[in-house]
């Protein structure tokens, strides 16, 4: 196993971050486009791009829905996407010996 | 990026989120064991003739404490929920509000059975109902997240409630600080073990 098996989706900087922390969520929530960003500290045109990429992958979806007249962006991982990252999390931990932990879930009750 | 940095970032970020918006039950625990366990000990020892500190400070010091731990209960809620939503999320903030809401009316309800009762047993009243009221909480958010020992610490404390009243003033004060704040205390133990 080499470095090649990390998904490339998932393996650039901007696009782990966002993924560890939608999967920090409990399955079925959402997060708001400006929350991502305040977490994240980047800037929206950068987080768009990336969101793009791991939406094209089918990661995430992306809904867009009204409140009060205000658009309002969600962002939620899709189980395919929480697979991918369990995958990226399990073949980063086989590359590294001696961290063959539980992946961290991260769901608090 | 090599993978040993990969896993850096990924367990940077977890430590990260789970302070800014995973809401840690343990230390909302931890921070109410030391409210009942200050507030009503200082209520203890500001009661009676033989009390060792002034008297308004025994009434004072619980009153602040109880309003301080709702309001950071409340924005630590708001704060680590705030942008997200879910089933979860829901469920736990109608919970919340459970505890809140309950509190605000029992506080109303004590207040107006409190003109018609002595002082002692206006005190047994508020100790016991608010005892009473965290273990059924306790109990049915146990139910909630199917939890067991958080059931138990829910059952212990209504038993305590019972205690208190049983246990007649100033008595009922020591029940509320090492019975009350003990089981906020022995859940926040176990949550945060059971969290890591």
């Amino acid at each position: 196993m080499s470095s090649d098996d990390l998904d490339p989706v998932i393996h650039v900087q901007a696009r782990l971050r966002v993924m560890v922390s939608l999967a920090a969520l409990a399955p079925d929530d959402l997060i708001t486009f400006p929350r991502l960003r305040d977490l994240l500290e980047m800037t929206a045109g950068n987080l768009s791009i990336h969101l793009r990429k791991l939406e094209e992958a089918g990661y995430i979806v992306i809904s867009k829905t009204f409140a009060r007249r205000t658009p309002v962006t969600q962002i939620a991982l899709t189980p395919d996407g929480r697979k991918a990252f369990d995958n990226y999390v399990a073949t980063l931990r086989a590359l590294l010996p001696g961290t063959e932990r539980q992946p961290t879930e991260g769901t608090a009750p | 990026m090599t993978p040993a940095d990969s896993l850096a970032i990924i367990e940077s970020e977890q430590r990260r989120l789970s302070r800014r918006v995973q809401f840690n039950p343990a230390l909302i625990n931890a921070m109410w064991a030391a409210v009942w366990f200050v507030g009503f000990g200082v209520a203890y020892l500001g009661y009676g003739d033989d009390r060792t500190i002034p008297g308004w400070l025994g009434a004072t010091v619980p009153t602040v404490l109880i309003i301080g731990g709702m309001v950071v209960s409340i924005a630590y809620g708001f704060r680590t929920n705030a942008g997200i939503s879910g089933p979860a999320r829901t469920a736990g903030a109608m919970y919340g509000w459970c505890w809140t809401i309950g509190f605000v009316c029992l506080a109303a309800v004590n207040i107006a059975l409190g003109r018609h009762l002595s002082d002692s047993d206006t005190t047994l009243l508020w100790s016991a109902t608010s005892l009473l009221l965290v273990g059924v909480l306790q109990a049915s958010g146990a139910a909630l997240f199917r939890d067991v020992v958080m059931f138990a610490t829910g059952i212990w404390t209504m038993l305590c409630a019972g205690a208190a009243a049983l246990a007649g003033v100033p008595g009922n004060f020591l029940v509320l600080a090492f019975a009350g704040g003990g089981g906020f205390a022995l859940l926040a133990v176990y949550l945060h073990w059971r969290h890591r």
